[in-house]
C-alpha cells in the first residue's frame, strides 16, 4: 500500500517537474558568469510568473496557517517570551539548530561542497561535545549562514521547482522542496525513525516546540508582511521563490 | 628658474583637470553616505517621534530612484501605462515605500552596518552591507544606478529576496486580474491604513 502510493508520487512528481514552466526555467543557462552580476536578469518586462496550478487551494490553506499563527501560535510564543528569558530560547534555538546538523552536513556532501560539509561537521561535533549537546553554539560568529537541504541538493543537479504548494503548518513550499523536507526528515535526529526511539506525541511537542520558539525571537517579520502588503499570499509566495532560488544557486 | 614656472603651471593645469574626475563618488560611498546619516540621527536622543522621521525621510528619499524603481516594479505594465498613470505610480509608489519602510527605520535599537564588497559595470552597481541586529547578520545589497555624478538606488535585496521583484509579481497579478486603476486604488488604501495604524492582525484571508 505504501509503496503503491509511493509509485504514484514519483509519477506525478515527475509529471509536475517536468510540465509547466519549471522545465523551460531550469534549461535555461545563466547569462552572466560565475561571479558577475547580471544587472538585466529577473527585470525583464516580461519576467515569469510563479507556477501556481493549485492557487485557490493554496490561498486557502494560506487563510488557515494565518489564523493557525494569530490564534493559537503567537498566544503560546507570546507566553513563553513572557516565562523564558532570551538566553533560555536562544539555547533552545541552539539545540535545534544542532540537531538539523545531520540534514545539512549530508546535503552539503551530495553536492560536493567540500568546505561547507568539514564546517558543518566540525561544528556539530564541537557544539555536541563542547557545548553540551548543542545547547552552546560555540561557532555562532564564524558559523556560514547558508544551511543545505535534500530540496537544495535536487535543485543543484537541474530539478526545477515545480508548482508552489502552500502546506498546513509548514506554510510556503514548492513540490521539489517538499519532497526534499520529507527525503530530509529521514536524517534529521527528531522525527526519524533511525536514530531516537521516541513516541508520536513526543515528536509533535518537540516540532511545535520548535516553531514556537522560533516565532519568540523573530515575531515581527510575518505580521509586518500581512500589515504591508497588497496581497500577503502573493509577497510570500514571491519571497519564498526567490529565497529558494538564492539557496540553490549558492 | 624658467623651467620651475613651467613645472609649477602643468602641475595646476593637471589637478584643475583631474579635479572634476575626483568628484564623482563610488555606489558605496554614496549609500554610506545617507546610512550614516541616518544613523547619526537615530543614534541622536534628542530627536525623537514625528521629528525623527521628518529629518529621516528626506535623506531617504534623495538616495532613491523611484522612476528606475517604477519601471521596473511595473515591467511591461509600464509601458502600457500612459504617462499619468505613470506619473501616479510612481507617485504612490514611493509614498508605500516610505510608509512601510521608514516606519521600520523607526524601531531601531543599536543596529550596526558593516559595508562590504561593490561591483560596479557601467552605470549599474551593487553594493553589499550587512546589518547587524542583536545576534543576527542580515545581508542587505543595494542596486544602484549612476545619474550625473552621484549613484542612486533602484532596488534593494534582503537576504537575496529582490523587493522590486516581489512588488513585480503582486502587483503584476493585481493588474492582470482587476486592472491598472485597481491597483492605485488598492495602494492608495494601503498608504491610508498604514499613516493610521488600522493595519489589523489576522487580515491574510
Amino acid at each position: 500500500m505504501l509503496l503503491r502510493s509511493l509509485i504514484a508520487a514519483v509519477v506525478f512528481g515527475g509529471w509536475c517537474l517536468t510540465a509547466g514552466p519549471g522545465a523551460a526555467m531550469a534549461a535555461e543557462d545563466p547569462a552572466a558568469p560565475a561571479g558577475e552580476i547580471d544587472f538585466e536578469e529577473g527585470y525583464e518586462p516580461n519576467g515569469e510568473v510563479v507556477w501556481d496550478p493549485i492557487e485557490p487551494v493554496n490561498r486557502g490553506i494560506f487563510w488557515f496557517n494565518d489564523k493557525l499563527y494569530f490564534y493559537a501560535l503567537k498566544p503560546v510564543a507570546r507566553g513563553y517570551r513572557a516565562a523564558v528569558p532570551e538566553a533560555g530560547r536562544e539555547a533552545v534555538q541552539n539545540v535545534f539548530t544542532n540537531l538539523g546538523a545531520p540534514v545539512r552536513i549530508v546535503n552539503s556532501a551530495l553536492q560536493g561542497k567540500v568546505i561547507g560539509t568539514l564546517d558543518e561537521l566540525a561544528i556539530f561535533l564541537a557544539n555536541s561535545i563542547f557545548g553540551l549537546g548543542g545547547i552552546f553554539d560555540l561557532h555562532k560568529e564564524s558559523r556560514k549562514p547558508s544551511p543545505e537541504d535534500f530540496g537544495q541538493t535536487l535543485g543543484h543537479y537541474g530539478i526545477p521547482p515545480g508548482p508552489y504548494l502552500v502546506l498546513p503548518f509548514v506554510g510556503p513550499r514548492n513540490l521539489r522542496d517538499g519532497v526534499g523536507m520529507a527525503a530530509d526528515s529521514l536524517v534529521e535526529p527528531l522525527p526519524s525513525p533511525y536514530y531516537l526511539k521516541v513516541h508520536q506525541a513526543e515528536v509533535i511537542a518537540a516540532v511545535t516546540g520548535e516553531q514556537i520558539n522560533a516565532l519568540s525571537l523573530d515575531k515581527d517579520t510575518y505580521e509586518a508582511v500581512v500589515r504591508e502588503s497588497l496581497d500577503p499570499y502573493l509577497t510570500v509566495r514571491d519571497a519564498y521563490m526567490q529565497n529558494r532560488a538564492a539557496k540553490v544557486a549558492k | 628658474m624658467r623651467r620651475f614656472m613651467t613645472a609649477g603651471i602643468t602641475l595646476l593645469i593637471s589637478l584643475a583637470l583631474a579635479l572634476p574626475a575626483a568628484a564623482a563618488s563610488t555606489p558605496k560611498e554614496d549609500i554610506r553616505k545617507t546610512v550614516d546619516q541616518v544613523l547619526t540621527i537615530l543614534r541622536d536622543p534628542q530627536i525623537k517621534g514625528q521629528a525623527r522621521r521628518e529629518k529621516i525621510s528626506p535623506l531617504i528619499r534623495a538616495r532613491f530612484d523611484f522612476t528606475t524603481m517604477s519601471q521596473y516594479t511595473l515591467g511591461k505594465n509600464w509601458k502600457a501605462a500612459t504617462p499619468q498613470e505613470q506619473q501616479e505610480f510612481i507617485r504612490l509608489f514611493s509614498d508605500l515605500l516610505e510608509e512601510t519602510y521608514v516606519g521600520r527605520v523607526e524601531a531601531y535599537s543599536n543596529e550596526t552596518v558593516k559595508y562590504g564588497d561593490e561591483k560596479i559595470e557601467a552605470d549599474r552597481a551593487e553594493v553589499k552591507t550587512q546589518v547587524h541586529s542583536g545576534n543576527v547578520d542580515i545581508p542587505i545589497d543595494y542596486r544602484m544606478v549612476r545619474k550625473g555624478d552621484e549613484w542612486f538606488v533602484y532596488d534593494v535585496l534582503i537576504e537575496e529576496v529582490s523587493l522590486v521583484k516581489n512588488f513585480r509579481s503582486s502587483y503584476g497579478e493585481i493588474i492582470r486580474k482587476d486592472g491598472f486603476a485597481k491597483l492605485l486604488e488598492r495602494m492608495t488604501e494601503k498608504i491610508k491604513e498604514l499613516r493610521s495604524g488600522t493595519g489589523k492582525p489576522g487580515t491574510a484571508g
